[in-house]
């Protein structure tokens, strides 16, 4: 009766995750790693939204476990081709985070999530002073740039590229990026670690931006005040989406799911007659896949994804490239101030980074410390949202020269 | 001209499609920043001509509706201009600005009545004058307006 006793509880603690944490203690590392990022999601308010599930979900894949079908999320899955029987055996054997990750593998969380951007997002101010569109270009130049840094350090192609989309500071962009490049690819670079590393930097752009603002800019261009935007006619905002959807699908058809679901989204809303399907896309659809999205994509950071010397590159390169994409849009936004005559802040071409809207509010604030009477949010808003645009056209482009 | 809007020309221009397992040369390397910056430029670029274009067609089309507007109202003014009685004489002391003036005039009014009653003075509005504008061009009320609303960036 004993030996049946002591029998079952030794299985019991064979098959338990304490002792699966005896034989893996470096996932205590990561377990540490999340509570440090839900600290950051919670109390400091970093990307909350988007912080927290990411924590969670590296939580829950990192708890310990013995028996392989107890696991929650399998690496070695996504490291395979993906063949009908690959599909099968992940609905199968998967566990839930392996099945929700499906989503962010099939590019179908990120496309939603354009979906919902584009029905909060008003390109008036865009549409107002199109020239505004340079400047989301020209902050791409922090993705290119970043791209040619990471191959100085001898990254593979789709690594660069996958650590490159970072500069677009655009989490639905790069998880959507690199969860293709890095599809099969030999890498320990994961989804999770460019996802967590994008909203990581985007939490950062309040601390990144200003110093590079001041030091590329006079006191004088700082204080420029620019002639109020013009009136946009509803017409102009419906017609606009649809221009901007076969413009860039033309080009650059790899960028179309994104920038085709943005557009999608924003044309719903400037319609007026959707505005049930306006107010699930904004509300319970983006809510719903950001869950999916933001839990598996955690999940995805595992010991040994995290921990070697590619993540330390990852972090450092994330903040070359936001700050290159910070210092582009200036210099082009300074040359389109000398070509205007002094018409233009330059301080509004950093907003061309597309972390909407918190670009735009620097720019505001940098500004309104030189002059408070500066009023700079809504110039600053149109290289925002065409910095998402951008930014959607600069993923397209690495996705068609890095082949996956 | 159709290479160049091809969708191949991406990879041609980097120098043939990179496998993505590949360490790039100078060259490749060289070839995406070319393409990449270029195309975007090039896409964002064409875009800016449109939606300028289309901006100046659609000012040109509200600027001829509200010019046929203006025409029907000039229409019927003259019918209007016989039965047109001569307007109430404005307070001597007032100098009344163009719309709703009335409306302006009664809430100051009131704000300087308000006054007199709290501290024993009496106040009495002589004139009521637009204030300069000389603040970017914009009024004064619409200058704190757009403070009270960026305040909390």
């Amino acid at each position: 009766m004993l030996d049946i006793l002591m029998g079952i509880l030794a299985g019991l603690w064979e098959s338990s995750g304490l002792a699966g944490l005896i034989e893996q203690p470096q996932k205590l590392i990561l377990i540490g790693v999340s509570f440090l990022l839900m600290y950051l999601a919670i109390v400091q308010k970093w990307e909350p939204l988007l912080l927290l599930p990411i924590a969670f979900g590296m939580f829950l894949s990192n708890l310990p476990a013995v028996l392989e079908e107890d696991y929650m999320f399998h690496a070695a899955f996504w490291t395979q081709e993906q063949t009908a029987d690959w599909f099968w055996s992940v609905l199968h054997d998967g566990g839930l985070l392996d099945k929700l990750y499906l989503g962010v593998k099939l590019q179908i969380y990120p496309c939603l999530i354009f979906l919902g951007i584009g029905t909060m997002t008003d390109f008036g101010p865009l549409i107002a002073n199109p020239k505004s569109f340079l400047l989301g270009a020209a902050a791409q130049g922090g993705i290119f740039f970043t791209f040619v840094a990471a191959a100085a350090l001898g990254m593979t192609a789709a690594e660069c590229g996958a650590i490159a989309i970072i500069g677009g500071a655009d989490g639905p962009t790069s998880i959507y990026v690199s969860s293709k490049l890095l599809d099969g690819a030999n890498t320990n670079l994961t989804t999770g670690t460019i996802a967590l590393a994008a909203y990581a930097y985007m939490a950062l752009v309040p601390v990144i931006q200003p110093p590079i603002m001041r030091m590329l800019t006079t006191k004088k261009e700082r204080a420029i005040k620019m002639p109020q935007l013009r009136q946009v006619s509803k017409t102009e905002k419906i017609i606009f989406p649809i221009v901007v959807t076969l413009i860039v699908t033309l080009l650059v058809p790899s960028a179309a799911s994104l920038v085709g679901m943005l557009m999608f989204g924003n044309i719903l809303k400037e319609s007026g007659v959707c505005e049930r399907l306006v107010d699930t896309a904004q509300n319970a659809l983006m809510n719903i896949v950001t869950i999916f999205l933001g839990i598996s994509v955690g999940a995805t950071t595992t010991y040994d994804n995290v921990w070697n010397i590619q993540f330390i590159f990852v972090l450092f390169l994330g903040a070359v490239a936001f700050s290159l994409g910070t210092a582009c849009g200036l210099i082009i936004a300074k040359i389109m101030n000398w070509l205007s005559g002094g018409k233009v802040n330059p301080l509004i071409g950093s907003a061309g980074v597309s972390a909407v809207p918190m670009a735009a509010r620097i720019s505001q604030k940098v500004g309104a410390e030189t002059d408070p009477t500066n009023f700079l949010l809504m110039h600053a808003m149109g290289p925002n949202v065409a910095g998402v645009i951008g930014s959607a056209v600069a993923a397209g482009v690495l996705l068609s020269v890095v082949a996956y | 001209m159709q290479l160049m809007l091809s969708t191949n020309c991406l990879p041609l221009l980097a120098g043939g499609s990179i496998p993505g397992d590949t360490h790039m040369d100078g060259a490749q390397v060289a070839g995406v920043l070319t393409a990449g910056l270029g195309v975007v430029f090039a896409a964002l670029v064409l875009l800016v001509v449109l939606i300028f274009l289309f901006g100046k067609l659609f000012e040109l089309i509200n600027g001829r509706k509200k010019q046929k507007e203006t025409a029907k109202v000039t229409e019927k003014a003259p019918k209007a201009a016989p039965v047109q009685k001569k307007p109430a004489p404005a307070p001597a002391a007032m100098a009344v600005p163009a719309e709703d003036a009335d409306e302006v005039i009664a809430v100051i009014s009131a704000v300087v009545a308000m006054m007199s009653t709290q501290d024993g003075t009496t106040y009495q509005v002589r004139s009521v004058k637009p204030a300069a504008q000389s603040l970017g061009g914009r009024a004064v009320w619409a200058m704190d307006g757009r403070r009270q609303n960026v305040a909390p960036f």
